[in-house]
């Protein structure tokens, strides 16, 4: 590049990419409320607000593992079972010891199957060394079939309302309660990825296991924590979907797994690992929800709408490819 | 120990190093089943297996290749379905041209079935070796696309009315007692063997997965011979989608959802490493035979298929935990 084209060319590169995303997303939303003034009608975005803070979890669970260069194929069924598994806790536990500690145990449940599927992917990724695809490949399938086994493939009807209020309907100072949820975990996310040992331990996993393991820190430990809190990050919007739904699906999270590595990968975070921050769940979330339901209320055909998705995937990734061969 | 007793023993596990366990335990799965429920040594039924295994093996074949040169096809699942579709909407459309001969309609059909898959395999190879995007999102990217395209031509409606010819012949007949995609499959695989133990194109493949900055700055085309493999993918995912399409006797754009996780277990089953650069037909072949044999079984022993899921899935882990193990061990012993 020239000398003289660098100082405007330094300050638009360094703010260009952190102004992209932002822009694409307002752009999106004009664009629809254009053609479909419902767009920005307060329902719709209350629904934009409660959607795309639960597809932000599960692009967040991935956006953990792609950091250490990893994946987390297994999302979808961990929502599945997490769906499933605490309904039959909350229906099972509610007529006999009330609807409190039935709503407790139940997203209890939730919380743990979500630590377990963490666990069982962090190990076989950090101590059996086994690639990441497959494991979580091959834990996708297993929970997967686990989900339809125990409810038969069936939805579980009869969850208390109080439970779809206490995690989907209610609103505080206008939030409503998954974007409050969505916003803490977010900010300790954002803490421990830029704040503590383990998130640099982590961006340095996947910039290169050896300097990891150079340095000193027990890499094994925090790549299986990564996987911990991938597992543990889906299980909440397992339980968060649920209450949206009313109901325990063992399907719920089969489209999720694609998209939530879409979301983060368009957010900003390189599947060569070491880079991607908490703006990459949020804004790839919000650019993926507000297509989608801009789409829905544009009445374009089902089948078409993950071609749109595809699509944006493919350029979202290209860029990154630029980026890093600029580099 | 006597040097007898050491030498054989080292045959023994050379012969373990070259074949692995897979053939053992495949033996092992088929000696049991049989004995346990002898329907499985039915001719009906072991051509049943034969001819799953026949599927997976020329769908996996595509995967091998693709993930020797260091990447995955997670596009293949859709190219079937996108195959079934213009396929069948292409016989519907020919015969309805008033094109009389159902030769000229199958194989117009056929051929229309092919080139979308090649074209989703030249765009896969395309944005992979020339754009260097990630395989992983490149393939889920062109999965979405074409299954949402397929289902939005048919609306979500399977396609029928295509040419006995293709539909009875084609789907149903035999040669010689076996059915035609037995035959499709051992072309495939002949062909496959000779070009990775004989053929220049074979070396190169193993050479661009295990190291491909070394094979360019040897003065390989990289970029050719992984663009090669997405192309040849396709092409064998192609295949699959024709023949399937014509077992179930309609266009449907749910075809093959299973094909895509299926082909990677085999693959990974049959010793594929996933960092690319090893990988043999005759085991991805033996794996896919061992899968069959394995669905088989849980269905015939009336395993209910939501169990089948988590079978697989624990086989899966059992066959890699065991490779990595073997590596290790390797590694500690050099």
């Amino acid at each position: 590049m020239s000398d003289q084209a660098q100082p405007s060319g330094i300050d638009l590169r360094a703010v260009g990419p952190h102004l992209l995303l932002p822009l694409a997303i307002v752009g999106v939303v004009v664009l629809f409320a254009l053609l479909q003034p419902a767009m920005l009608s307060g329902d719709n975005i209350v629904n934009i607000m409660k959607q795309s803070s639960l597809f932000f979890f599960v692009a967040c669970a991935q956006l953990v593992v792609i950091i250490t260069r990893g994946f987390d194929l297994s999302v979808g069924a961990n929502v599945s079972l997490v769906s499933v598994a605490s309904s039959m806790v909350m229906t099972a536990v509610m007529p006999l010891y009330g609807t409190g500690l039935g709503i407790a145990l139940g997203v209890g449940t939730g919380l743990l199957i979500g630590l377990v599927i963490g666990a069982v992917n962090g190990v076989l990724v950090a101590y059996g060394r086994i690639n990441p695809f497959i494991v979580t490949l091959a834990t996708m399938s297993i929970f997967t079939g686990v989900a339809t086994t125990i409810s038969g493939g069936f939805p579980i009807f009869n969850l208390p309302e109080a439970f779809s209020y206490a995690f989907n309907q209610m609103i505080i100072l206008m939030l409503p309660i998954p974007l409050i949820i969505a916003g803490l975990v977010a900010y300790a996310m954002h803490f421990s990825l830029t704040r503590t040992v383990h998130g640099r331990v982590l961006y340095v996993l996947g910039d290169s296991n050896e300097v990891a393991h150079v340095a000193g820190r027990r890499v094994k430990e925090h790549l299986f924590l990564a996987y911990v809190t991938s597992g543990v990050l889906a299980s909440i919007a397992g339980l968060l979907m649920t209450a949206q739904t009313g109901s325990g699906e063992p399907n719920l999270g089969t489209s999720l797994v694609l998209n939530s590595i879409a979301a983060a990968v368009i957010g900003g975070a390189s599947l060569r690992g070491g880079s991607g921050g908490i703006s990459a769940p949020i804004y790839g979330a919000l650019l993926i929800v507000c297509l989608s339901i801009g789409m829905n209320l544009q009445q374009i055909n089902g089948s078409l709408q993950p071609v749109v998705i595809g699509a944006i995937l493919i350029f979202g990734a290209a860029l990154d490819a630029i980026k890093t061969k600029a580099r | 120990m006597t040097a007898q007793a050491a030498l054989s023993e080292s045959r023994a596990s050379k012969l373990m190093k070259t074949i692995g366990i897979l053939p053992f335990v495949l033996v092992l799965t088929c000696v049991l089943l049989a004995l346990y429920e002898p329907r499985f040594l039915r001719t009906s039924n072991l051509i049943n297996v034969l001819r799953n295994a026949s599927f997976l093996t020329i769908i996996s074949a595509g995967q091998m290749l693709v993930i020797i040169v260091g990447g995955f096809d997670i596009s293949v699942g859709a190219i079937v379905a996108l195959t079934s579709v213009s396929s069948a909407l292409s016989m519907v459309g020919l015969s309805s041209m008033g094109i009389e001969s159902a030769g000229v309609i199958v194989a117009l059909g056929c051929l229309m079935g092919l080139i979308p898959a090649l074209m989703v395999g030249i765009a896969n190879g395309f944005l992979v070796s020339v754009l260097k995007i990630s395989p992983f999102m490149v393939t889920i990217g062109t999965m979405t696309i074409a299954a949402g395209i397929a289902g939005y031509v048919t609306g979500g409606t399977p396609i029928y009315d295509m040419p006995e010819l293709f539909t009875r012949e084609i789907g149903r007949g035999k040669v010689f007692g076996l059915p035609y995609i037995v035959y499709a499959a051992a072309i495939v695989l002949a062909v496959l063997w000779y070009m990775q133990n004989q053929t220049r194109l074979g070396r190169y493949f193993y050479a661009v997965g295990g190291n491909e900055k070394a094979s360019r700055l040897s003065g390989l085309n990289t970029r050719k011979y992984i663009w090669l493999a997405y192309v040849l993918s396709a092409l064998l995912a192609g295949i699959v989608g024709l023949f399937l399409t014509a077992r179930v006797g309609s266009g449907e754009a749910t075809l093959g959802s299973n094909l895509m996780l299926e082909s990677i277990s085999v693959a990974v089953i049959g010793g594929v490493a996933l960092k690319g650069g090893v990988g043999r037909i005759q085991m991805v072949a033996l794996s896919a035979l061992f899968l069959a044999v394995l669905s088989n079984g849980m269905s015939l022993a009336r395993i209910d298929s939501k169990y089948h899921i988590i079978i697989i899935g624990l086989v899966i882990v059992i066959a890699v935990a065991a490779e990595s193990f073997r590596e290790s061990r390797r590694s500690n012993h050099v």
